[in-house]
């Protein structure tokens, strides 16, 4: 029996030892040698992470001989040019970006590669990559059926930004906790349109930010949801999302007058000018907000709860391989992008002003303290978000168009709250029905069960 | 001295002589037909077909659809609400250029005021070398409620400041406003070089024969302009048809649909929706509506010198 356990005891030290050999062994600079000379492209956008990330970038290229082009895109065109690649198979791009609610469009086609593709590999495989180490409502919000196909970067929560000062001078010494108080309570104190200065500013310009900050953000923490994939339903117009964007109508008062043309960069400024005393936006804004000429008495905390409790916005990117490229290119994005979202990376990222979705370097106490904005974006992520916060379906495209046509229409007043969002559940059934979509359909919120 | 088309001759000796001078003036033109051929037909063929197919990108592959797509754009309110938007834009602008411009075409033939016809000349290219999206964008701030120049001076005057953007009336009524002072140069600049070819003995004898301008400008320069004002006419409608980048920089077509025109509508179902089927039979149907404009404004208001 003692001779048997001492068999086991060893056996699983030799294993653990072959493991830690391993790791040990496993480098970048091996790993890429066989691609040493590859060109690769990757897909960017205009925003802070992609800018510290291309900084950062040679080092990559210097450790493996891989050479890296990124092709950086306003967000808006990044769907239509990462799509038209895949379909015209013109393998332009070699790390393809994906928003949450595009990587079902890209994964179902089999236009990306499963992340298993590369991990089960062990040349390629980083051992120390440890994937238990992103939060799980991020790899939730890659998982089609029960397959990743993604590694998070560039990640965001919505957060309440406020003006510390302002707030102070209209008597408050914190930031609302609630929807209701913000607007009952703080808004009508803090706005005086004679001075031209207002309690809250929502951005909601046309496209996805009406869909996914004007529209999403009043239906969620009143209890209400965009699509029953169970039932095969809309919700839009059920009496709790009518309630929430009844509650959006009635804080138009205290916004400034053309906010339903203001998109993000035009609430931010406002903010800036200390125009509007609380705005509640991504958490990538921080680093315009901090350098901004309110920065000092710039406050952050979590998006206010509703009735049904705290729903942050949740949304933000991660990187995939394109499957319609060789092998040697694929192999190299991968080694770029595992790089990239790698433990060691998220602290010089972070530093330059980048979002990670990594949990030891966004709950690192002194990594906080330097950066704010990340105590309540884990907090949302852990707490307060919902991985379908915008469904995940193959016509995402179509649904978005029609639920920011309604959206907006609403805000204007051009037609009553419960009359347009019956108009929009009609045609957001329509256009699930006739494009086949309630089968293309991703449940985000099961995948989360495979990772808690 | 060599003689250069004696030994040209022996070139081509195989080929009999009538053939090669039938065949002559097809190699010549040749080249500049198969560059069209593949610039613009082979783009507009290919739209033709996709009109006629069920097709949403990265969704299914293109099956035939008949007339499906030309339904589905005809029965939609979102694109003939962008066409009727479209049409209003060139209605109320137009005329504004054409009148705009006519002053300007007849300031700059004035013989007096020569270094103001200079810089007016200097002035007229401003508007027309912006980029589109520029202009767009720069009209954004400009016209912004809370932080735009334009409400500061207002303000400074003592007028309410506008919601320029944020209204949909009023937001259609911005993009018209920079609409003409971005092709209203454009405009005078045709209307000049019309102005340019009526005779100068012709001209001085209508000058010494009445004071008054209206005459002269109803008998002498009118016939001369007629040809420029439909050159201005067809490339406007075309120009505005088109317009997408200034508009798009201003406010993506909103709020809401406000003034999301034609194109921009177009755009949004092929790549933001990616119906490539219903989008091309949206465009074939605006290039039919550009053609018989085009076709109207020749009968109404080409006149040839007689």
């Amino acid at each position: 029996m003692k001779s048997w356990g001492f068999a086991a005891a060893a056996a699983i030290a030799c294993c653990f030892g072959a493991g830690s050999a391993r790791a040990q062994a496993w480098s970048l600079a091996d790993a890429a040698a066989p691609y040493k000379g590859t060109s690769i492209t990757v897909v960017g956008l205009d925003r802070p992470s992609y800018k510290i990330a291309q900084a950062l970038t040679p080092q990559f290229e210097k450790e493996t001989g891989i050479h890296v082009t990124w092709n950086i895109f306003p967000y808006e065109d990044t769907l239509k040019e990462e799509t038209l690649n895949f379909v015209s198979n013109s393998q332009q791009f070699d790390a393809i970006l994906s928003d949450g609610i595009w990587f079902v469009n890209f994964a179902d086609p089999g236009w990306v590669l499963p992340l298993s593709h590369f991990t089960s590999d062990a040349k390629l495989a980083d051992p120390a990559l440890d994937m238990k180490d992103f939060f799980p409502i991020w790899l939730a919000s890659y998982t089609l059926g029960k397959t990743l196909y993604a590694l998070p970067f560039d990640n965001y929560a919505g957060l309440l930004f406020y003006n510390k000062a302002m707030l102070k001078a209209a008597g408050f010494d914190g930031p609302p906790k609630t929807w209701d108080e913000l607007a009952n309570v703080y808004a009508p104190k803090l706005t005086d349109k004679q001075k031209g200065v207002y309690g809250y500013a929502l951005q909601s310009a046309r496209g996805e930010t009406q869909t996914a900050d004007a529209f999403a953000r009043f239906m969620w923490p009143w209890g209400g949801s965009f699509i029953n994939i169970a039932n095969k339903t809309v919700e839009v117009n059920n009496p709790k999302a009518v309630a929430g964007i009844e509650f959006r109508h009635s804080l138009l008062k205290s916004m400034p007058d053309g906010i339903v043309s203001d998109d993000h960069s035009q609430v931010v400024e406002l903010m800036s000018q200390k125009r509007v005393a609380m705005i509640t936006e991504w958490s990538a804004f921080y680093t315009t907000l901090k350098t901004s000429p309110m920065a000092a008495d710039l406050g952050i905390a979590p998006e206010p709860k509703g009735p049904a409790g705290s729903f942050s916005a949740f949304g933000g990117f991660a990187y995939m391989v394109s499957s319609q490229v060789d092998v040697q290119h694929q192999n190299a994005a991968y080694l770029f992008i595992q790089w990239l979202t790698s433990k060691a990376m998220a602290l010089p990222l972070i530093k330059g002003g980048a979002v990670v979705a990594r949990q030891s370097a966004d709950t690192d106490p002194s990594i906080q303290a330097s950066n704010p904005n990340l105590a309540p974006m884990v907090e949302a992520w852990r707490t307060a978000a919902v991985p379908d916060w915008r469904p995940q379906l193959e016509c995402y495209p179509r649904f978005s168009d029609i639920v920011s046509d309604w959206g907006s229409r609403i805000e204007l007043g051009q037609v009553a709250i419960k009359q347009g969002l019956d108009s929009m559940a009609k045609d957001l059934s329509a256009t699930m029905q006739s494009s086949g979509c309630w089968g293309k359909s991703n449940d985000a919120e099961k995948a989360m069960r495979q990772y808690q | 001295m060599r003689d250069v088309t004696q030994q040209a001759e022996p070139a081509m000796p195989s080929l009999p002589a009538p053939w090669r001078q039938r065949m002559e003036p097809w190699f010549f033109i040749a080249p500049s037909v198969l560059l069209l051929l593949a610039i613009g037909l082979y783009p507009t063929i290919y739209t033709l077909i996709a009109s006629f197919q069920l097709w949403v990108l990265g969704m299914s592959p293109p099956v035939f659809g008949g007339l499906q797509n030309y339904v589905g754009a005809l029965t939609s309110s979102d694109f003939l609400g962008a066409v009727l938007r479209t049409l209003v834009l060139i209605v109320v602008t137009l005329p504004i250029e054409l009148l705009l411009g006519m002053t300007i075409a007849l300031a700059l033939d004035s013989p007096n005021f020569a270094v103001l016809r200079r810089l007016l000349q200097v002035c007229l290219v401003i508007p027309i070398a912006i980029t589109p999206s520029v202009v767009g964008l720069l009209s954004q701030l400009m016209f912004n409620e809370q932080l735009g120049i334009i409400n500061v001076f207002m303000r400074a005057v003592g007028l309410p400041a506008l919601d320029w953007l944020g209204r949909p009336i009023a937001a259609f009524g911005t993009v018209m406003v920079v609409q003409v002072w971005e092709w209203t140069p454009f405009v005078a600049l045709v209307l000049s070089a019309a102005l340019s070819t009526v005779p100068t003995d012709i001209d001085e004898a209508a000058i010494l024969e009445t004071e008054r301008w209206w005459p002269r400008f109803l008998d002498i320069q009118l016939p001369f302009l007629w040809p420029g004002i439909t050159a201005a006419l067809v490339f406007q409608t075309a120009f505005t048809i088109k317009e997408f980048d200034m508009i798009y920089s201003i406010e993506r077509g909103g709020p809401g649909t406000a003034t999301e025109t034609a194109v921009m509508q177009i755009e949004r179902t092929a790549f933001r929706s990616f119906d490539v089927g219903l989008a091309s039979a949206e465009s074939i149907l605006m290039l039919v509506l550009s053609i018989i404009l085009a076709r109207v404004y020749i009968r109404a208001f080409y006149r040839e010198l007689e």
